[in-house]
This record gives C-alpha cells, structure tokens and sequence, in this order.
C-alpha cells in the first residue's frame, strides 16, 4: 500500500483518514477497503524512510492532527516506480508444475488434469461474470480490473486447449 | 421429466475422396429440459459438426438422435426441415440474416412459416423486438446494424417459435468484448426463462454462462461436467481470492 | 399456406432489393417476345395479306358471276349470313400510256355496302357528286401508275372511249392482284356503267356471300352451282383469292420459326445466367431459410415462382406490347391469334424451364450456412499456364485464370453469346444469300433479264427489234404452256424456252442442261410433286397432245414452288410453240434494264410488250426487315447475358480484387484482368458461334430451298469480310460493355472483411 499512498500524497497533502478515503473513492469495489490502521502504519513506515513528512495541525476542540506531504525522495521513489515496466503474469505456474510432473509419477494422467483444471477455470469465469453482472457499470475501474481477469482467464483456458493439444 | 436431446454414440464420417474423415466418434449426450449445455473443444474437434447434425443441417453417419422424447435421426431432409420450424432454433456465427428482408421481416419470417396467423406473427415481432430494444430498427436492413445487433436479432429469431432447443453455434466468434456482452446478457436471460440450449463456443466467458461443458476432443468427448459456482464478494475480493 | 406467406415475404424482398436486374430480366424478356409477335405478324400480314383485308373489309367468302342478276332466295343457303351485290359488271379495256389492259367495271353505290366493302387506301369513295369519278383497285392501279386524280381511259366493247378520273384507291379481299389475276378490277357508280355499256347482255351480274363458317365456303359454292345451274358463269370461294395473293411464305415462315427458336434459347439461357447468378449469390440466405425449415422442395418452387413470375410477366408485357404495337400499326384484327398464342405458351414454357434447373441447384443448397461463400480458386488454367509460358503481362495472366475458375459459368457464359452470334451470322447468310439473288440472277434462273412480247406485231419482226439492240446478248424464244400429270389434279407449268441447239441456260445444279429435243429440268417442287427423280420419264399433256421428256436436271426455280418443267421449245408440239409467246432477252453484263426496255419500246413505236424480271429477292425483302429486328433482338440477349456474367464474376471477384490491390496491381491492371478474364470467354463464344453459323447457314438455307420447291444450291454463306466485321464488332461492344463495372470495380474502394 506503500506506493498507492505515495501517489495520493503526490497530488496533495493529506491527514490519514482522508487517504483512506481516497484509496476507497478511487478503486472503488475493485480494491479490498484498507482498515484506518494499516493505513497509519503504512504512514508511519513511510515517515521513517523520509519518503513523507508530517506536520500537526491544530484543530479547536479536537486532537492535532496529522498532515502527511510528500518530500523530493518520496517524490524520486515514486517516480521511479511509475516508469519501471511492471512483471508479467507468471507462466510457470503450480498448474504447470503438476502438468509437466504428474504422469512421472502416475498419480494422475494429464488429461485428467486439464479437464479438471478447465473446469476450474470456467467456474471461476462464471464467477466473474456474475460479478460482472453485479458491478454497477459506472464503476469503471471495478469493470476494467474484472474484463482484465476474464481475459487472462481466457488465455489461460486457450493455453490449457494448446496443452492438450500436444501433451495428449 | 425425459431429455429434451439425446444422443447415442453418435458418429460422423466425411468421405474425402477414398479416404474416410471421423469427424465426430460415437457422442452420447443428454441435455435436460432448461438445461444450458456449452460445448468446447480445440477447432477440428467436431464440435460443429456435432450441432449441425442435432439440428438436421448435416446427416449423421451412425447413432441415434432424439428429440422431445422422439427419434428424429432418420428422418428425410424435409421432415428435418419441418421439425425446425416448430422445435429447433438456430444461430449461427455469421449471423445469417435474410440480407434483403428487413429486421422485423427477419424476426417475423419463422412465425409465418410455422403456420401462425399474420397478425399474431406480427404480434410477436414486436414484442420479440421490444425485448430486443430493437423496435425502433424494425425496418433497417441487416447491413446496417453493428454485429451485436445482428446477432440479437438472429437469436431472437430463433426463438421466435419457442423451440424446444436452441442450437448455437459460436454466437459470439464474429463479435468483439462489447457486442459479446450483449449477446451474452440476452442468452442468459433466456436460459433463466427456461430455455434449452445447446452451444458450440470457443470463449470461455459465454461457456461460463452453462449450467454445463462438454468437452471434444478429436471427435470424442473427454469431459462432462457441471460448472460449480461458488464465491460471492466484491471485484476486490473475487480477484485476489484466486 | 404457411410457406406460401413465408415465402411471399422472401420474394418480395428480394425482388426490391434487386430491382435494376429483375426489369432487365423482364424487358429482355419482353423484348424477344415482342420481337417474335410482330415478326410473325408483320410476316404473316406480308406474305397473306388476305386475312387482314377480308377481316377489315368483312370480305364475302364465296363469289359468283351469273348472266343475269341471280333471282334465288340466296340467303337460304345454310351458313350465309349476309350477301353482298349482286353488282353489275362490264368488261372494258383501259388505255394507259400506250397499253391496253383487260378491266372489269363494278357497279357500286356512293354509300358503302356493309359487306365485302372495298378498303379505300387512298382519296375518296365514289360520290354521287362526281359522277365520273372512279376507285381503282390497288395492285391495278400500281400496276398503271395511276394516282388519286389521274385520267381513266376506258374504251367499252362497242369501241366508244370515256374518261373517268380516279377518285380512290381501294383493297378488297375478293380479287387477286393485278397482273397475276385479271382482269383488274375498277369501281364507278351505277348510272355511269348505264352510259358505258348500256347492253344488258354484254355485262354481268357479281355476288358474294359472306359465311359463318369460312370452313364451308366448298359446300356452299356446290349449292349455288346446283341452285343457279346455267345462269352461273363461274364461282370461286376465298381459298382461291387467298391463295392468289400469298406469296410463298414458307421460306420466311422456316426462317422466322428457326430464328424464333433460337431467340427462345437464348432468352432461356439468358434467363438461366440470370437465375443462375442470383442463386449462386443467395446461397448463404438459402442456407439460412433451410435452417429455419424450409424444404428443399419449398426451395426449389420459391426460386421457380420468383424467376418464372419474372419471365412470365416479362412474357405478357412482351405479348401485349406486341399486339398492341401491331394492332396500332395494322389495325386491331390484323393479329392472327394462332401464332401469338402459339408463341405466348412457346415462351412461358421455355421460362420456367430455363429457371427450374437454376431453382433446383438452389433447392439442394446444404442447410450449413458456412463462412461467407469464396469462390473456388487456386488452380491455374492450362490456358493460363500457357499465357504465363510466354511470358504475357501479369494482368492477362490473372484474366485468363479468372476466366475459367468457375467451369459451368464460364461455359454458359461463351454458350450464351455463341447462340445469338451463331443466329447473326445466319441472318447474314440470308442476307448474302438474298444479295445474291440480286446480283447474280442467272443463278436463280434469272439469266433473261428482259421479256418481250410481241404485242402489235409480228413474232419474227419482234425478234428481229430484240436481237438488233447493242445490249442483247442473246435472244430465247419461249412459251409458257400449262400441262396436266397424270394423277394429279392441278396442272403444272411447262416452260418451253431456248432449243435443243440453243439451250436457256438454266441453273442447273444437279445433272445436266436439255440438250436434245424430249429432254428437260425441271425444280425441285415439280420432283416432289409427281415423286419422280433425274433420269425418269415424265409424260404430260399439253393442250390434249402428249409431251414425254426425261428429265435431266434439276434447277433452281424460284417461281411456282418450283412446280415448274423447262424444256426446248422445239420439245413442245408445233402447235404450241409457232410463234413464241415470247422472247427472253439476256443482257450483256453492265447493262441497263430499264435504258433497254425504253430502247425497245421506241424501235417497236411502243408496239412490243417489254417486261422487266421480277427477282425473287424483290419479294422478299420483307425478310431483311425480319433479320435486322431479330438480330438487334439478339444483341440484346448477348448483352443481357454478358451483364450477368460479369456481374458474377465480380462478386466473385469483391475479394481478390483487394488482395491484388495490395499486392501492388495499379486500378489499370485491375481492370485489365476483369476485362481479360470477360473478354476471353466472349471472344471464344463469338468464335464459335460465327464459326458454327457460317458452318450451317449454306445447309440450313438450301434445306430450307429443298422444301420451299426452289432446290437447294442457293444458300451462300455471309462474306468473309462480313463476318469478321460483325466478330469484331460483337467482341468490341462486348468488351467495352465488360468495361463498365470493370473501371467501377478497379476504383472502388473494396473492404477486406468477411461480409
């Protein structure tokens, strides 16, 4: 959650609920809501790297509280970890371990395995698709997290089809 | 309540030249009533082949076909053709509208040849059309609707009778993620209308859509089973669950 | 009834989603149909002009001249329905320019008599205003050159001259034409015959009777001679007249049912490519109706309904216009029924035969709507591969393997324009056949262009006039006799002409010229007629003495139905042939017949009859007329053909087309192989076909010779140079018509997706 808190600090500066808050506007459904705690911690962790600064705020009738702003190495941190292309879903997979290993062992054959493991697959696309249907369409980012999982899944299916295909 | 469709060991020979091509290999297969089949496989696995021949569109070379409780696989071309009529919808990848007719003509054609009386045909070309949201298209040529709408129209022509079962043979291969969502929005509203269908497809998110997966593999099916639905939660919470 | 409605619905929405193809379908439909309808008609009304005149002028079917005015209860005859006259007649002789022509005067009323009323082609009836007014008949009066106006000399059979002035020229149905049937006939009104001949006993009394039934004009004409016994002079019933006045209609009746025919092929197979196209460019929504459950046999019969109602709309347009056209340009009963019906079912079951293989083809469609229809490809051609051996641009190359991808299209296509271009070169054979006649005339036993008839003077003085002239080449006295064959009932005509030392030189295209005396020729029709062959023996009668020839040749002999024998005048008996009824003068090449005859008629101080030959093609340029129609309605179905093919081969096409443009082909090289690949199937259906034509057309013409009695050895195939004129002119308009969707299609911009 480090680098999502970057972000939001590099727009503006914010107190931790705030953050929060944003973190929940932004990702909506898409994203788990983080518990204020974690959220503090993170901060915290933060502040000790340097990578933000905090400063009390004085409020009449009511505890300071803190506002958290980004600092020149927050700052290069973050950029640096926009501009890194990110890791690609990894292919090498358990699924493909137990493909590979299974009839060596002659615990199961790999046909078993690739049906069952489709089986899966399709439940969880039917899963996703009953998410889809239940994700109100104006939750873009919601959308486009749950198409991009369809997608892989897809893919994952099309490369278990090629599997069976050539290991059959 | 007995099978809409049954087959038994159902098998489908090309003659290529002298050489003879299986293309389905003994298929036994049983879909209940309201049942959503999907049927998958890598291309050349016969899944095709196997459609057409439950819809009369291809003869089969050995086996057993039967319909609503009645054997159907002997029956000539124009008896096929009958039983379509009344008993069997079909939609096809390529939309296979009537290029000249107009949509609503389209939607309207089946009713009339299943002898309905033009003014109920015309009846439930509306209310087809209107559940399509289609009825403001009624008179545009099939040209020029987007492929999603085409292919709305095609389903809701072949379930402009009310078959027993409707064949699909990969609705949604010609159509991109948006039109697919369409399409598959409808089919699911069918199917939970009672619906039986049987569907050839290659993505998996319309196979999702099944109450089951039939796999081919070279002809021969080497997996059956119910599609197990289990989780419930938010985008969050589904995703990072796998 | 389901289907029906069903399929109703499918039609009409095919039909108005192509409707520039189904009016071209219908009007060249129509056209051919019209085409054959007033053919037929505007043939039938040439060469019998009897029934439409005895239609408009409510002819009478039988006539009889009786001494004096018949006193019997004529109407009592059963089948008589109206009787026309009994007119008065006198005979007289007109004097015009010279000659002196047998007439006969026909009493009639100034208002017209409701039957056999004669047809007033040009001026005025008679008029009691005028009383020195006459009508002429037409043939006669053409045959005078006497117009509305001119002087009428008569001199009556007392020697006394009148002069009457023409007011009309009339046609009637119950005469002949002058001179082959004479006298001619001329109307005045009654009071002016009274002045003419005032003797009773020198005239006679004419009367026709109009029948129900036309069929029973024989027995009719028994009755009157029973009922009027020696006051009858003569009777004759409407076959006669009819068949005064036919010209031998059998050579254009074979040539119009032959071209007839083949316009029908070739709208059949026009239709066909039409149907045909459309159903291989429906395949997928067949497909699709199959799925929905149609029948292959529901299929099948909405094709054959969609197309044939094409066809058989086509058909009644055609007919309609064709009988209206006719009936606007010859009057409404000029149409005879017989033949337009006749040609009405001829072409709708030639329709819905040439839409019925197309229709099943499309009825056996696999319901399997596969991916969008590709045509097949891949393969070059052998001609291709040949084109690729020597080395010709690639754009060529392409054309010629488009050409023959599709194997049955490409046929049809070359089949269908090889048809009507076969039929054009046959039309031009005719033609050159016909041109021919007119320039050769001694090959179709026309070597005398002159014949002179003594007249005024003296046989031998007549001779010596004709042989005296620079231009005469040579001089043939001859006489024409008529003889009767034993067994037959009608006579024949023996033409005695030249002598055994002199022969005429008679076309002769089997055995020999006579060359002694008891030796003929004889036509074609006269061999048929008593069964005989070359080298038989014929024995004749002739005026009651025998005249035994051989025949020793057969000749091409365009008169008489070829019923005619010729012999040497010195065969005929002395009594027949002493003087010559007349002199066949042969003209040197070059010169001017009519310079001849004024040349005659002055040395004879116009006492010499001279008549000009009358050439066969003369009377039947009406024929020219046909060909010129038939063949643009040929064109016609060529072009229709054409249209549809390449309108298929660019569907077929749509794909390729964007391939090679982006494999680098320019839209000039596009067109060029559309172009190429239209253009070789048409140069090799012209091919043919004009290669077929000028193979058959001399056959076809000498067969048709055969049986029209003239023989065969007439039929000349069309020039060389014709030929390859009208094979260049066919490809040139084909390929410039191949150009048009071509140019189209090599600039359009063509979508590379699968529909």
């Amino acid at each position: 959650m480090r680098l999502h808190l970057l972000a939001l600090l590099a727009k503006e500066p914010a107190h931790g609920y705030e953050l929060k808050q944003a973190l929940e506007q932004t990702f909506g459904s898409a994203y788990p809501s983080p518990n204020i705690g974690q959220v503090y911690v993170t901060l915290g962790r933060l502040e000790k790297d340097g990578l933000v600064r905090a400063v009390d705020v004085e409020q009449s009738n009511r505890p300071n509280k803190k506002v958290y702003y980004l600092t020149a190495k927050g700052r290069d941190h973050l950029t640096t970890w926009v501009d890194e292309p990110t890791e690609g879903p990894r292919v090498r997979d358990e699924f493909f371990m137990k493909l590979v290993l299974a009839p060596l062992t002659g615990i199961a054959d790999r046909m078993a395995l690739i049906n069952r493991q489709r089986r899966h697959y399709l439940s969880l696309m039917s899963d996703l698709n009953d998410l889809l249907n239940r994700t109100s369409p104006s939750d873009r980012v919601a959308m486009l997290l749950i198409e991009g999982a369809m997608l892989h899944l897809q893919a994952d299916l099309d490369w278990l089809e090629r599997c069976q295909e050539d290991l059959a | 309540m007995s099978a809409v469709l049954k087959t038994v060991n159902l098998v489908k020979i090309y003659q290529d030249g002298a050489i003879p091509v299986p293309a389905v290999r003994g298929v036994d297969l049983q879909v209940e009533p309201g049942e959503f089949v999907a049927i998958m496989g890598p291309s050349g696995s016969g899944k095709s082949t196997l459609v057409h021949m439950l819809g009369g569109l291809d003869a089969r070379t050995s086996g057993e076909i039967w319909l609503d409780g009645k054997r159907v696989d002997t029956l000539s071309e124009s008896a096929w053709a009958l039983l379509r009529r009344k008993k069997v919808g079909f939609v096809f990848q390529f939309f296979n509208l009537v290029a000249n007719m107009t949509v609503g003509d389209n939607v309207e054609l089946p009713a009339l040849l299943a002898g309905v009386s033009p003014k109920v045909a015309r009846e439930r070309r509306e209310s087809l059309l209107g559940a399509l949201d289609l009825t403001d298209r009624a008179d545009a040529a099939p040209a020029q609707l987007s492929g999603g709408e085409q292919q709305r129209v095609a389903l809701a022509r072949a379930l402009a009778n009310q078959p027993s079962l409707l064949l699909a043979d990969e609705p949604t291969g010609n159509l991109d993620s948006r039109n697919t969502r369409d399409v598959l929005r409808l089919l699911g509203k069918v199917h939970k209308e009672g619906q039986s269908i049987v569907m050839v497809t290659h993505d998996a998110r319309v196979a999702a859509l099944a109450d089951r997966v039939v796999s081919l593999f070279d002809g021969e099916v080497v997996d059956d089973g119910r599609i197990a639905r289990r989780r419930r939660g938010t985008a969050g919470e589904v995703i990072d669950l796998r | 009834m389901s289907t029906a409605l069903a399929g109703s619905r499918w039609i009409r929405a095919d039909l108005r989603a192509r409707k520039g193809q189904a009016v071209l379908t219908v009007l060249a439909v129509a056209g051919i149909v019209a085409a054959l309808i007033t053919a037929a008609t505007l043939l039938e009304d040439g060469t019998n002009p009897w029934r439409s005149l005895s239609a408009q002028s409510d002819g009478a079917h039988v006539w009889f001249y009786t001494g004096d005015s018949p006193e019997v209860a004529l109407g009592g005859i059963d089948g008589v329905t109206q009787i026309a006259g009994p007119y008065r007649s006198a005979p007289v002789t007109v004097a015009q320019d010279g000659k002196r022509e047998p007439a006969a005067l026909r009493a009639m009323p100034a208002e017209p008599a409701r039957v056999a009323h004669p047809l007033v082609a040009e001026g005025n009836w008679l008029d009691a205003a005028q009383p020195d007014g006459v009508v002429v008949e037409r043939s006669f009066a053409s045959s005078l050159r006497l117009g509305v106006g001119a002087p009428f000399t008569i001199i009556a059979l007392s020697g006394e001259r009148h002069t009457l002035y023409v007011r009309g020229v009339a046609d009637t149905a119950e005469h002949g034409f002058y001179p082959e049937w004479t006298p001619g006939l001329a109307y005045v009104l009654p009071e002016m015959l009274d002045r003419i001949e005032p003797m009773m006993g020198r005239s006679e009394w004419v009367t026709g009777l109009r029948l129900a039934d036309p069929d029973a004009a024989q027995v009719v004409s028994q009755r009157v001679v029973v009922m009027l016994e020696d006051q009858l002079q003569r009777v004759y019933t409407w076959r006669e007249v009819r068949g005064a006045m036919e010209l031998d209609n059998r050579l254009l009746g074979t040539l119009l049912a032959l071209f007839g025919v083949v316009g029908l092929v070739a709208a059949a197979l026009a239709l066909a490519n039409a149907a045909g196209g459309r159903v291989l460019g429906q395949l997928r929504d067949l497909a699709t109706l199959k799925s929905m459950g149609f029948t292959r046999g529901q299929i099948t019969l909405l094709l054959v309904v969609e197309h044939g109602a094409l066809g058989l709309l086509g058909v009644a347009l055609g007919a309609l216009a064709g009988w209206g056209v006719m009936a606007a340009v010859l009057g409404p009963t000029s149409v005879a029924p017989v033949p337009v019906l006749a040609i009405v079912a001829g072409t709708a079951l030639v329709v819905l035969a040439a839409v019925g293989l197309p229709a099943w083809r499309g009825g056996r469609t696999p319901p399997i709507p596969a991916a969008p229809a590709s045509p097949p490809r891949g393969h070059l051609s052998r001609l291709a591969r040949l084109a690729l051996l020597v080395r010709l641009p690639p754009a060529l190359v392409l054309g010629t393997r488009d050409a023959f991808t599709r194997r049955v299209p490409a046929f049809l296509t070359a089949f269908g324009l090889a048809v009507p271009m076969m039929m054009i070169t046959i039309g031009l054979g005719v033609w050159a056949t016909l041109d021919n006649f007119l320039s050769h005339p001694e090959q179709v036993g026309q070597h005398a262009g002159l014949y002179v008839r003594p007249g005024k003077l003296e046989a031998a003085e007549a001779r010596r006039i004709a042989e005296r002239d620079k231009d005469v080449a040579a001089v043939y006295p001859g006489t024409d006799v008529n003889a009767l064959a034993p067994g037959e009932a009608r006579s024949v005509r023996v033409r005695a002409v030249g002598s055994s030392t002199q022969p005429y030189p008679f076309p002769v295209v089997e055995g020999r010229r006579y060359a002694r005396q008891g030796e003929a020729v004889a036509g074609q029709g006269l061999l048929d007629l008593l069964g005989i062959r070359i080298g038989d023996r014929v024995r004749l009668t002739v005026g009651g003495s025998p005249l035994i020839v051989r025949i020793v040749g057969r000749t091409v002999e365009p008169d008489q139905d070829g019923v005619v024998l010729s012999v040497g005048l010195d065969s005929l008996a002395a009594k027949d042939s002493v003087p010559p009824e007349y002199y066949a003068l042969a003209l040197r090449p070059g010169a001017d017949r009519a310079e001849v005859r004024g040349r005659l008629l002055a040395e004879s101080a116009e006492g010499l009859d001279v008549q000009a030959a009358v050439n066969p093609a003369d009377r039947l340029s009406i024929i020219r007329v046909v060909i010129v129609a038939l063949i643009a309605v040929l064109a016609l179905i060529g072009l229709a053909n054409l249209l549809t093919a390449s309108a298929l081969g660019l569907r077929d096409h749509a794909f390729d087309l964007a391939v090679l443009k982006a494999m680098g082909l320019t839209p000039r090289q596009v067109m060029a192989t559309l172009v190429t690949g239209t253009g070789l199937l048409v140069v090799l259906g012209v091919g043919a076909g004009a290669a077929a034509g000028a193979s058959v057309v001399t056959g076809l013409i000498d067969l048709q010779g055969h049986t029209s009695g003239v023989g065969a050895g007439i039929g000349r195939p069309p020039s060389p140079l014709t030929l390859a004129v009208a094979v260049v002119i066919a490809v040139g308009t084909a390929l410039a018509v191949a150009l048009i969707p071509a140019r189209r299609a090599a600039r359009a911009q063509v979508p590379v997706t699968a529909r």
